[in-house]
Parts: structure tokens; sequence; C-alpha cells
């Protein structure tokens, strides 16, 4: 039984108890006074009866009269006068008895019993026996039932009264005790929230203790981070400049490339500082840095920056930067060019920096990517000084088709329903499956090929269209899930909660289907986090009282910067490839992974391994604590299972 | 003292007597038991005086217990009024109106016409006389030439009988039909008297209203 019912119970128990003890009480001391009140009755009426019938002198007649006349005129049972040789001279009975109002059961549990009351009656000297006198108790009942009947009311109201009180302490107690529950049960779902402190001075320390609790694992999650952030700068990044390293920023821009959710196009500018073993002579070592850590700054400028943007430092003369944007290569270069340019000439003297940018479909293999700017730095090298050259595709290239014609494709595509879930599943370390994760492939052309988002989500999103696409999604997956009960992720682009309705709908879809809902996930992109954190947060106190689970997916070292992450309600995060991939061979990189698990393994979430190709990596995640792995390897695994 | 005392044959005293007897048998008529060693302890806190004043009254009562019942109502009618001097009570207890129990009469060593009577009344219980024949009669009683409100001690050999009247004017014993100054008034004794609830009658105001209900306790207080 609940600690409150419990009370509840208590204080109903007191209160019936001392109303029926009250009344039980009162209604016997009131019997006795009136039980004392009618044998005082009985016997000075016997008296009084006695004195008068005395002074009849003797006569028979005149004396049954009186007793005759004071029995109808009063409330008497009996009345006997006995000779004094012990004949009955006279006697008087109520022979049907009042009935009393009191019911059977009252006039049984309380009875009065009062004696009757005897007085001697003479004649002069003679002796003339007694009479005896017995009044009526049903008018005694009534007006102890009366009575009782009254007090028993005006007993209920205190009793009222009091519960009514009760009720509102009670409330009072309760409102701190619940908010306590309600910390404790969000701490261990992972949300760390404080609470007002309570007024009751017994729970004050309950949520003092809770709310200190809770700051002090914000303190220790925020220690972790910045952990995070420290070995992030020691294992994966440049020590010199602060950024990536080459085999890092590789990983990254993969995972960039590949994922759904981004611009169609995007840019790259590799900036070289070239000659660099002759400025090691000429200029010096600690010159040469100096040089390097410019450089490296004005890059490392656009990725502190924006989001999305990777900047590198590929080996000791060379940095990249990629641009998350289309149509942004060229004034970036330039504006990069400007800034090393007045700041490399007040410094130094003679040094020469190729600046090249191109930009490409987002889809392109990194090669690609690489083989294009290298061409384009190859050119810009041919100048002297800061030289620039940018290689930006022609507008002939992009697809031909305009804003408008993409949206009518895409609206016509979901109004026909020309959708279908991928499914990649992600495997425990047991090689079962925990979810499948499942991708919106949608046929744009009737009769068409059925395309990764990668080809539409970009421009869906210009046309703002993601909710609707999300929507349609979410509803697929909990038809396949009603199908064959198998639990199912799918993916939220981050601008489709900046859609006005959009959690209200995705409640309403979820709320039909509640079966299957329990075996529902929604991801969303790290970037949700960070950008439109309290939308999501909005999202999951919406959606996983349904059953649903909420996680983030593509994390990497950025969630470390999502202040708050300790009170998203979040199911899991999926690890990002660039995050994952490699640690097999990499230490650095392993300890940069083990750091993270840590820190989200403390949040109680569930760590999930994207993008995992390389099988040697695989051990290696399970050993540090990763919950479940899911790219290549799991669906090839799964498949062979 | 027995000069004036009518003739009552002997068959009629047995008559009496065996009645008596009977009564008790079937316990309609309650004797009260007179607790000796009690009264005694309850004179003893009165003080010397009273002691021996009871223990006389003990003596009396043991000696009347063995003799035939007038002989018994004299003993103890001279017994009170020997050791009772006549004294209202607002000379002897301050109050208007006082009915003391035996033992207090017998502490003060004066009292009023109640206070006689009440100590016979008592005394003759103790002696085994039957309640159901004694009466306390309030009577106007005609004395020194004016009449005044008085109470005396009848006693009835038979319950139609003339009784015969325990008085401290008239010391001697004679029945009431020779008593020309008594008119009777009332007649009272302790039969099917209720005398409260034990404790709770104690402590009840409503109780003490009754002086006779109030004597009552008291001489059972002491142990009559």
């Amino acid at each position: 039984m609940s600690l409150m019912r419990q009370v509840w119970m208590l204080v109903l128990g007191v209160v019936v108890l001392s109303l029926i003890g009250g009344v039980a009480v009162s209604a016997n001391s009131m019997r006795q006074l009136v039980q004392t009140q009618l044998q005082v009755k009985n016997s000075d009426n016997a008296a009084a009866l006695a004195l008068a019938m005395s002074q009849q002198h003797g006569d028979e007649s005149l004396m049954t009269l009186l007793m005759s006349a004071q029995f109808d005129t009063g409330y008497y049972e009996s009345m006997q006068w006995h000779r004094a040789d012990g004949s009955l001279a006279f006697e008087r009975h109520e022979e049907a008895g009042h009935p009393s109002e009191a019911p059977a059961w009252f006039v049984a549990l309380l009875p009065i019993q009062a004696q009757a009351g005897a007085a001697q009656v003479s004649n002069g000297w003679n002796a003339l026996g007694s009479v005896e006198v017995r009044s009526h108790t049903a008018y005694a009942h009534d007006a102890l039932w009366h009575d009782t009947l009254h007090n028993g009311m005006l007993q209920f109201g205190v009793g009222l009264l009091a519960g009514l009180m009760a009720v509102l302490v009670l409330k009072r107690v309760r409102k701190p005790i619940d908010a306590a529950v309600e910390q404790a049960n969000a701490v261990v779902q992972g949300r760390f929230v404080t609470v007002s402190e309570a007024k009751v001075p017994e729970l004050k320390p309950l949520t003092q203790a809770m709310n200190t609790m809770v700051l002090r694992m914000k303190g220790l999650f925020e220690a972790q981070a910045g952990q995070l952030q420290v070995l992030q700068q020691q294992t994966l990044c440049d020590s010199l400049t602060g950024l990536s390293q080459r085999k890092h920023f590789l990983a990254e821009l993969e995972s960039a490339l590949t994922r759904d959710v981004g611009p169609a196009h995007a840019g790259l500018i590799l900036v070289r500082l070239r000659d660099l073993a002759t400025l090691n002579s000429t200029l010096g070592h600690a010159q040469v840095d100096q040089l390097l850590l410019t450089l490296g700054r004005a890059v490392k400028a656009y990725p502190d920056r924006v989001m999305g943007c990777l900047g590198g430092r590929l080996n000791g003369s060379d940095f990249a930067l990629w641009l998350p944007a289309p149509d942004v290569v060229a004034e970036t270069a330039q504006a990069l060019v400007d800034v090393l340019g007045s700041s490399l000439v007040a410094s130094f003297s003679g040094v020469n920096v190729a600046v090249a940018g191109v930009e490409l479909p987002r889809h392109s293999a990194v090669s690609n990517w690489f083989g294009e700017a290298d061409a384009a730095l190859a050119r810009a090298e041919q100048g002297q000084g800061i030289s620039l050259y940018c290689a930006v595709s022609a507008a002939s290239e992009r697809p031909a088709q305009g804003e408008r014609v993409w949206r009518a494709q895409i609206n016509e595509a979901l109004q026909q329903n020309r959708l279908r879930l991928q499914q990649f599943p992600l495997v425990d370390q047991q090689g079962l499956l925990v979810h499948l994760e499942c991708p919106l492939q949608m046929q744009l052309t009737e009769g068409g090929e059925f395309v990764n988002g990668v080809n539409w989500l970009p421009l869906a999103q210009r046309s703002r269209l993601t909710g609707e696409v999300d929507l349609q999604a979410v509803g697929l997956a909990l038809a396949r899930i009603g199908e064959d009960g198998k639990r199912r992720c799918v993916n939220i682009a981050p601008s489709s909660l900046t859609e006005g309705a959009f959690i209200a709908r995705l409640r309403d879809l979820v709320f039909r289907s509640p079966q299957s809902a329990r075996k529902l996930g929604l991801e969303l992109p790290e970037v949700a986090a960070m950008q439109h954190f309290d939308v999501l947060h909005e999202l999951s106190r919406q959606l996983r009282p349904l059953g649903v689970l909420v996680g983030l997916e593509h994390a990497d070292a950025g969630l470390a910067q999502v202040e708050r992450l300790f009170q998203a309600e979040l199911d899991y995060v999926k690890l990002d490839s660039s995050v994952v991939s490699g640690v097999a061979d990499d230490n650095a990189r392993l300890a940069f992974l083990r750091g993270m698990v840590i820190m989200l393994r403390s949040l109680s979430l569930q760590i999930y391994a994207e993008g995992v190709s390389d099988a040697r990596d695989v051990p290696v995640l399970w050993e540090c604590g990763v919950h479940g792995v899911t790219g290549p390897w799991a669906t090839a695994q799964h498949q062979g299972a | 003292m027995l000069r004036s005392l009518p003739i009552l044959s002997n068959a009629c005293v047995r008559h009496g007597l065996r009645l008596g007897v009977l009564l008790l048998g079937l316990g309609i008529c309650q004797v009260r038991a007179w607790d000796a060693s009690r009264v005694m302890e309850a004179a003893a806190a009165m003080g010397p005086r009273t002691l021996a004043e009871a223990r006389a009254l003990q003596g009396v009562v043991e000696k009347a217990s063995g003799q035939e019942v007038l002989q018994r109502l004299a003993l103890i009618n001279d017994f009170f009024n020997k050791h009772i001097q006549y004294g209202e009570d607002i000379d002897v207890w301050g109050q208007i109106d006082y009915w003391a129990a035996p033992l207090e009469a017998l502490d003060k060593g004066r009292g009023d016409c109640e206070d006689y009577a009440i100590g016979k009344y008592f005394s003759l219980l103790a002696a085994g006389v039957p309640q159901a024949q004694l009466r306390m009669v309030y009577v106007r009683a005609m004395f020194q030439g004016r009449s005044q409100a008085h109470m005396v001690l009848a006693f009835y050999e038979q319950p139609s009988a003339v009784p015969v009247i325990l008085d401290n004017l008239i010391p001697d014993i004679r029945p009431a039909s020779q008593r020309p100054d008594l008119t009777p008034v009332f007649s009272f004794n302790g039969e099917g008297l209720w005398s409260g609830v034990g404790a709770t009658s104690a402590g009840n105001p409503v109780m003490r209203l009754s002086q006779w209900r109030d004597v009552l306790n008291k001489a059972k207080q002491e142990g009559f």
C-alpha cells in the first residue's frame, strides 16, 4: 500500500474511530444521566403519591382514584399498591406500551433500567402497605435516540471538517513528495532535473539531497564532457592548430558525405603552405610554427562557428576545409585569402600559400573530392604569394529541374505513397537484432527508381516538406511493426522539429497504434540536439510515455557541447562512424571512444556504433561498452545468421 | 420504664417473631447486617469518647439481640434517650435541618427528634428487628401546649396492628393509641428504597437531595 494511502487510512480510521467513540461515550453517559433521573423521578413520584394517599383517611376508592389520576396524566409504565399483608390492592399497567421512536437495536444496545420507586402508605398509625411506581422508559429512549442522532450529526460534521483539513494538509505534504518522486524517476530515466526546495522540514533535506545529487551529476557530466573535449584535442586533433588530424578529418568527411541529411552540394577548400622545408631552414622552426598556427586559425574559424563545417590538417603543410553548403566555396576561399593576406603579409615575407576550392555534389566519393581539389590546388600553385583557384561546377551540372518541380515531385510521391522503408539491422553483442534502422526511399518519378534520402532530402528540406515525409515514414514503420513485430527506428529531420504542428501530428499518429508504438524508435541527428534542444525535449516528453524510443544519431565530439544533454529525455545515442571506425588500430581514437562511452553511460543511455564495416573494430567496440552496432558488418552478420 | 407498655400476648409475640424469621428466610425483608468491627473503626476515627459510646451501644445491641422483641425495643430506646441530649440542629450542627447518622449523633451526644429515631432505627436493625416492622413517622406533636413537627420511630408487631412508639419526648414505649399528643402524617422506611448504585451515587449531587437517602448512606459507611 502506498504511503499516502496508508496515511489516508490512518486519518480515516482516526476520524471514524473518534466519531464512533465520541457518539458511544456520549450516548452512554447520557443513558446514565437519563437512568438516574428516571430513578429519582420514580422515587419522588412514589413518595409524593404515598404522601397524598396517606391523607385520604384510608378511603380506598379515593386512593385508587388518586393513583389513576396520576397514572393517566403522567408517563408511567405501571403503578401498584400492595396492602400491608402483601395482597395487591390496585394496579394500573400500560397495556400496549408506548412505541419508542428509537430503533429496537438502539434500545437493546442502551437499556435503561430504572428501579421502581416505592413508598409507604399509611392512614394515621395504620400501615396501608406500599405503592410502587414505574415510569415509562420509551420516552427516555426517544430522548436518548434523538440526542444521539443530533450528537452523531455534530460529530460527523466535525469529522468531516477534520477530514477536509487532512486533505489540505496531505495535499501540501504530497506536493513535495510527488516532486521528489518525480525527480527520482527522472534520475532513473537519465533526466537530471532540479526541483524547488520543499517547505516541509522533514522533506527539505530530501529535496536538497536530490538537488545536490542532480547538480553533482551535472557537474560530473560537465567534467566528463570537458575531459572529452580535452581528449579530442589530444587524440584526434593536431596539437599545434587544434584542427582534426588527417585520419579523423577523413573519417568525419566520409560520414558527412554519406549521411542523408545535408545539402545536395558542398564545397572543399585546400590550403597549402608551399616550400615548408625551405621555410624551416630560412625562418627557423619557431617562426614556421607561428606561420602554421596563423594558417590553422584562419581555417579553424569556420568549423568553430558553422555547424557541420569540417576543418583538418592533412599533413605538415596542407589544411582542408569542408563547407556543408552550396555556392559558398568561392567567397569563402576569397575571404580566407584576404584574411591570410593581411595577417601573413604583416608578419612574414616570401611565404607562398596556395588556396584551392571545389564544389561537388555532396555524395561524391572522398577520392573524387580530393582528386578535384588536388587538381585545383595544382592550378593555384602556379601563382605566387597567396594564390587562389576555385573550380566551381557550372550551373549546367546541377539538376535540371527547378525547385518548384522538385516540390511537385515530392508532393506527388507522398500523395501516391511511392515510398518505402529500407531496413538495416542493429545487433547486440550476442548477434541478436536490437532494432532495424529504416531510412526512407522515395520514387520520385512514377515507375522510376526508389532513391535514397541523399537525393531528395535536401530539396524536401528547402521546400519545408520534411515534416510530411517524416510522418509518412513513421506511418510506414508503424504498419510494418504491426506486421512482423520487429523494432524499427525512423530518421527524423531536424528541420521537421521546427514545423509548427509536427510533434502534435506525430503524437496523434503514434497514438493510433499503441501496440506498435512500443517498438518504434525515432532518431534525430546530433545537430537537432544542438540547434533545437527544447523542441527535441518536447518531442521526447510527448512520445516517450507512449513507449516510443528517442535517440540521437551521427553523434560525435560535438555531443559534449550540448550542455543540457543530461536533461534531454533520450533512450539511445548512435555514435558516428567518424568516431567508431578504425578504433582497432588507433589507440588515440580508442581512448576518445572510451571517454565518450563513459560519458554517455553515466547518463544511462544505450550506445550504438554506426557504420561499422571493419570486423576487427567490433570486439573493441564491445569491450568499450557499446551496446550495439550497425553498418555493413552488422548487415552481413545478420544476413549470415 | 416498661410500666405503661401494653401487655401483648405471648402468642402475638411468637407470631410476630415467626413472621420476622419467615421474612428473613424468604429474603423479602432485608435486614441490615451490622458490621460491629467497622462501626468501632468509624467510631475510633471520631475520637475516644465516641468509641466508648459505640462500645456501649455494641453491648446494648448484643444484649438486646438475645431478648424478645419488646425487650429489644426497650433497651435500644433507653440507650438513645439517655445517651443523646436534645438539641436543635442549628445549635448542634450549625444547619437548619441535619439528619445525623447514629455515630455522628453519639459523637456529638446531642441531637433532635429525627436523630433519636435514626439511631434507634439502625440499632434495632442491628439487633435483628426486621425493617418491615419499623417505620419512621412524621408526626404533629402537642408538646408543652403547642404543636410542633416531630419524628418518631414506630414498631409494627403486625402490619395492620397499632404500632408502639419509640419517642424522645415521652421516653416510655407506648402504643400509638395511648399517644393522643401525636398525629401521624407520613411514614417511611428503607424498604424498596433505592439507595443508588454504589460509587456513582456517592458523587451524584442528585442523590444528596434526599435527607433520608443521605443518612442511609452515612449509616452504611459507619457500618450499620
